[in-house]
């Protein structure tokens, strides 16, 4: 019998970095340097390059080259601290030693640190983290700011960073670290949130030695208050979650308690299914959340002409969304997930991903069609396929809404 | 991007035009508000116009249901798009609130 268990996630942390150098040499070691270092890549030749990228893509951080043709370095900072798109991305820039003068002119413009050539990649790297870990916490508190307008104060803003980007650990930690590791199944999740907190969930609740819970949820809004909620459902289905009660059972329970703790208008959507790892079957309640999709593989041994096709099952039975109604009632499904079968749990931060036309959106349609492509492939991959499609739609890394995708995947199994 | 009128005692429709999200869900608010302080618990709600609206504007709704039925008024949604539309038949809303595609019908469901 073989088995494959591959379990990922998807890192959201990574924190991309744009290069800009017109020595190709120098580009690609750099680049391959702050690769092996984790950090995301993202490379420009020259000046005017280099600030396409860094509009389009919004890097986390900013290294270039200070003597470059068309537009030189100095003259690019200008720009991009002019521009309020990216007046706010830490710029580190390289000069030869002697050159005394570009680094005083850099800090006047406003880039944040420098190296001097040749350099060190081991000094590289440190200084980079020295930057970023200046600047996280005004990279995560830039959102709210533009929601709330002007009357912050300096300080006021990299205080209140600071317990936002402690509050987004903590938040983190409280997700599974790594996705469930289980014979016959795989595993992959994507989590990403648009500010530093989320108001996004999902969480793998073992319940017996062949039963695991699968929780997805969604709350309403986004920040601070979408994120304490977040945290309140993410205790209660841990607590609420055991293997007698249907997920109907626990979602009425959950909605019970949102309902009396939280505020009217303070809702979420969730899924919680229990999967049994014998037998594939999926048991679940669907709580106003858009439908999982269920893939099934089709492939029919004795149909050698068609083996590739595939259905799709939306699991949409349930109920209305969570805390907002004390009336509301909910009902369980089932879904028989094959060997080949995929089963994805998404927030409609995936679905509501803009392109790059306005009005339009990714929507179920693309997210099945991209997956049903791909159905061979592992968990993980589909996470990444799922992942980079997002990207080549929507044409940015910027998130307007929190994501939160769990990819199950029943193996094959001889 | 509100337009109100009350046709009849205690009864009105507010018409709204544009995407209600971001800032634009204070506003929503702020406007029936007024309409609940002005009397009206028998509202209308014209999403004709609305090609969007986010979590915290379904919150509102939310709240403006509960509200009106506990004072013995009644919300009703008029003839909302494509996108509105999926969001309230996904979170199951459809089950509690009463939508009308024409607006004769909606003033209807007050009668």
């Amino acid at each position: 019998m073989s088995e494959t268990v591959y379990v990922s996630k998807v890192n959201s942390s990574t924190e991309t970095i744009l290069v800009v150098d017109d020595d190709t040499d120098i580009l690609a070691l750099l680049e391959m340097s702050l690769i092996s270092d984790g950090f995301n890549v993202i490379t420009a030749s020259d000046g005017m390059e280099g600030l396409e990228r860094a509009k389009t893509d919004l890097p986390d951080l900013i290294l270039l080259d200070v003597m470059m043709p068309y537009m030189d370095g100095l003259q690019v900072i200008e720009k991009l601290k002019s521009d309020s798109d990216t007046s706010t991305i830490p710029i580190m820039w390289i000069t030869a030693k002697s050159q005394t003068e570009d680094k005083l002119k850099g800090l006047e413009t406003g880039g944040d640190d420098y190296i001097t050539k040749p350099f060190d990649l081991r000094e590289v790297s440190a200084r980079i983290n020295a930057v970023l870990g200046r600047t996280r916490p005004v990279k995560y508190i830039n959102p709210l700011i533009s929601a709330m307008g002007e009357g912050f104060s300096e300080e006021g803003v990299a205080e209140l960073g600071s317990h936002l980007q402690a509050a987004a650990e903590i938040q983190m930690k409280l997700l599974p670290d790594k996705p469930p590791v289980y014979p016959g199944f795989e595993f992959a999740t994507m989590f990403r949130s648009s500010t530093s907190v989320s108001g996004d969930l999902y969480d793998f609740i073992p319940l017996s030695e062949t039963r695991i819970g699968v929780v997805l949820g969604d709350v309403k809004g986004h920040g601070i208050p979408a994120a304490l909620l977040m945290v309140m459902i993410q205790t209660a289905s841990r607590l609420l979650c055991n293997e007698t009660d249907s997920p109907s059972t626990v979602l009425k329970r959950i909605n019970t308690l949102l309902f009396h703790n939280t505020d009217l208008e303070q809702f979420a959507t969730m899924v919680y299914g229990i999967l049994e790892l014998d037998t594939g079957l999926f048991t679940y309640a669907n709580g106003g959340h858009c439908p999982p999709i269920h893939f099934i593989s089709g492939k029919d041994k004795t149909d050698t002409l068609n083996h590739n096709r595939s259905k799709v099952e939306l699991l949409e039975t349930g109920g209305m969304l969570i805390g907002a109604f004390d009336i509301a009632t909910f009902s369980s499904d089932t879904s028989q997930l094959s060997p080949g079968d995929v089963l994805i749990l998404y927030t409609d931060g995936v679905t509501e991903t803009e392109g790059v036309k306005p009005n339009d959106f990714y929507g179920e349609d693309r997210l099945i069609e991209c997956l049903s492509r791909n159905l061979d492939q592992s968990a993980e991959t589909l996470c990444e396929v799922l992942q980079s499609d997002l990207l080549d739609f929507s044409g940015t890394t910027q998130l307007k809404d929190d994501r939160a995708v769990v990819v199950i995947k029943r193996t094959e199994v001889n | 991007m509100f337009d109100s009128t009350t046709f009849a005692e205690n009864k009105a429709i507010v018409h709204v035009n544009g995407k209600i999200i971001g800032n634009a869900v204070t506003q929503f608010r702020d406007e029936i508000e007024q309409q609940l302080q002005d009397g009206n618990n028998n509202l209308i709600i014209d999403l004709t116009d609305v090609p969007l609206l986010d979590s915290t504007a379904l919150g509102v709704i939310i709240i403006t249901l509960q509200v009106l039925q506990r004072s013995g008024g009644k919300l009703v949604l008029l003839n909302p798009q494509k996108a509105v539309s999926s969001v309230l038949e996904v979170t199951r809303l459809t089950s509690i609130l009463e939508v009308y595609e024409s607006e004769e019908a909606a003033r209807n469901a007050f009668s």
